[in-house]
């Protein structure tokens, strides 16, 4: 399966500050592909450089397995940081200008514009939409000739409660396309909640990356309880099953190994004798591991 | 390219500030010939109808709209700062431009500009020139309109220096005013400090020559005692002077000078964190 974008060893430094270090990531088709850290982590620079706004200083990316030029960036729809646009222009002179540098159809305006709420405001400025309508803006910018690659930086920013959620029902509707998407954000809920990978940067550089499910599945802690939890205890510490295990009353703690689940202390209890009362497995959110993770 | 075309004229046409300067443009021009078609200087040897009849209306016009031209080079650094402050330059990259094509965009915007310009003169120059002439022989009509030729390059000359700037600083007011410094005071005070032969080599001496007081001007203005004519020639004859470059040199000259300020600012785009 061809990858659609393959970063390697990416770095980019502005005077003495190193803003992406070594960075190396892969999005395969249909992924959508969440880049979290917190402020200055690199992630608006990582953007910028796959999008051709600045050249890295090492490292190379590739788009579709094959070197990057300019015209390539015309298949991608991408929005990084605020929406850019003439703003004594009305929305569909904007647009029409996003529209012949993509070469894409210039009736494929009105179908944006109806998708994004703003077929009404069509013939407004630019300076005169509100915060929210210029992200929506921009979004249909982005989705101007139905590209099959999304590059989003904060997606959602300026938008009120109802339009993040607009956002997020439109990245499912694309996500659905087997569209691919790259998702730069600091609403962890929001990545969690649409992306399938997702990459976590401190620094410049990766700390983690992987599925999400499986990056959210590491070190959730299970939760056991029994009549005979001490006991429990010592047989789970003897048969080396956990890397941690803390006892707190009839409750146990437990961080497993890396390959075991839940059902296996169960099983593993019932081997030697003990019934469960309880058990179950804390799910940790996005949050709680991003904010472990870049602590 | 014909999609960069259409955008640069989407960008331009709807632009209040576009169209004001250009209706600035043409309005004084208008009125500066306009005024001066009425003035009746009339000394031996020179009448203010001679100006306007061909063959000199060709030179004469040129002349007039080259004091202009600061207003077309400010047209193209609002056009270019516009780029920065919208983030559009950075937002056209983003959806598949190249630093190549941003440049194209803006060239294509001061040759239009430029055409404009000089279609302005050779519209007032064949209006007067038919007015105030009785000779339409081929040879009155034809002979000098190579200027015109020379006015666009110096048209497109100073655009492209203005260019440069607001590529360089990125945005709109401080190109704006170093270009007015530098054209008026630092370029010509910096000229001071060279002998007479080399200050005809600076960039806006060279540009501004092209376009020079039309000499039959010159010599009848030189005919009246305390006018800059007279300094000009005492100036000459004691060696503070040089005499100007030749026209076909002026203009490789300035063809080099426009050459540098496109490919500096090419430069400065490919370095740039748009």
């Amino acid at each position: 399966m061809e990858k659609v974008l393959d970063i390697q060893n990416l770095s980019k430094n502005y005077g003495g500050i190193t803003a992406v270090k070594n960075l190396s990531l892969e999005v395969g088709p249909g992924h959508v592909f969440g880049i979290l850290g917190p402020n200055g982590s690199g992630k608006t620079t990582t953007l910028a450089v796959i999008t051709g706004v600045i050249a890295p200083d090492a490292g190379s990316f590739r788009w579709f397995g094959r070197e990057h030029y300019a015209g390539m960036r015309k298949t991608i729809g991408s929005l990084i940081e605020v929406p850019n646009f003439y703003h004594y222009l009305d929305l569909v002179r904007n647009l029409s200008i996003v529209a012949r540098i993509k070469n894409k159809p210039l009736n494929d305006i009105e179908r944006v514009l109806r998708l994004m709420n703003l077929w009404d405001r069509r013939k407004s400025r630019f300076d005169t939409l509100s915060l929210g309508m210029k992200q929506r803006l921009a979004f249909s910018a982005v989705l101007l000739g139905d590209p099959s690659v999304l590059v989003l930086d904060e997606p959602a920013n300026g938008l009120d409660p109802e339009g993040i959620a607009e956002m997020r029902d439109i990245i499912l509707q694309e996500k659905k396309k087997q569209k691919t998407i790259i998702l730069a954000s600091h609403i962890l809920d929001e990545v969690e909640k649409v992306c399938t990978h997702v990459t976590i940067l401190k620094n410049g550089q990766s700390i983690a990356q992987g599925r999400v499910h499986e990056l959210l599945a590491a070190d959730d802690p299970v939760i056991v309880s029994c009549g005979e939890s001490g006991r429990l205890q010592e047989e789970i510490v003897r048969a080396g099953l956990s890397e941690s295990i803390e006892k707190n009353g009839k409750e146990l703690i437990i961080i497993l190994k890396k390959g075991m689940e839940a059902k296996d202390i169960n099983e593993f209890a019932f081997s030697k004798g003990i019934v469960l009362d309880h058990l179950e497995t804390r799910k940790k959110s996005l949050e709680s591991q991003f904010l472990e993770l870049v602590k | 390219m014909r999609s960069i075309i259409l955008n640069e004229i989407t960008k331009t046409w709807s632009y209040r500030a576009f169209q004001v300067i250009i209706l600035l443009h043409f309005t004084l021009f208008f009125l500066v010939v306009l005024a001066t078609s009425r003035m009746d200087i009339t000394i031996p040897g020179f009448s203010t109808e001679t100006l306007y009849q061909f063959p000199n209306i060709w030179e004469f016009f040129p002349w007039i709209a080259s004091w202009f031209n600061l207003l077309l080079a400010i047209l193209i650094i609002v056009m270019t700062g516009n780029e920065y402050a919208f983030r559009t330059f950075r937002q056209h990259v983003v959806d598949g431009l190249s630093r190549i094509q941003l440049l194209s965009g803006k060239g294509f915007l001061i040759l239009m500009v430029a055409v404009y310009s000089v279609l302005m003169v050779l519209l007032f120059s064949l209006v007067f020139g038919f007015i105030f002439s009785s000779d339409y022989s081929d040879g009155a009509f034809v002979k000098k309109t190579y200027i015109l030729l020379v006015y666009f390059v110096q048209a497109i000359a100073y655009m492209s220096a203005g260019f440069c700037l607001a590529v360089l600083f990125r945005n709109t007011a401080l190109p704006i005013v170093l270009f007015i410094l530098y054209r008026l005071i630092i370029e010509p005070v910096i000229r001071l400090f060279f002998p007479p032969e080399a200050r005809l080599y600076f960039p806006m001496k060279v540009i501004s020559n092209l376009t020079p007081m039309p000499e039959f001007l010159s010599i009848a203005s030189g005919n009246q005692p305390g006018t800059n004519g007279v300094d000009t020639l005492s100036f000459r004859e004691m060696g503070l002077m040089a005499e100007d470059l030749p026209v076909y040199l002026n203009l490789l000259l300035a063809l080099g000078y426009t050459a540098i300020f496109i490919s500096l600012a090419y430069l400065l785009l490919r370095k740039q964190n748009l």
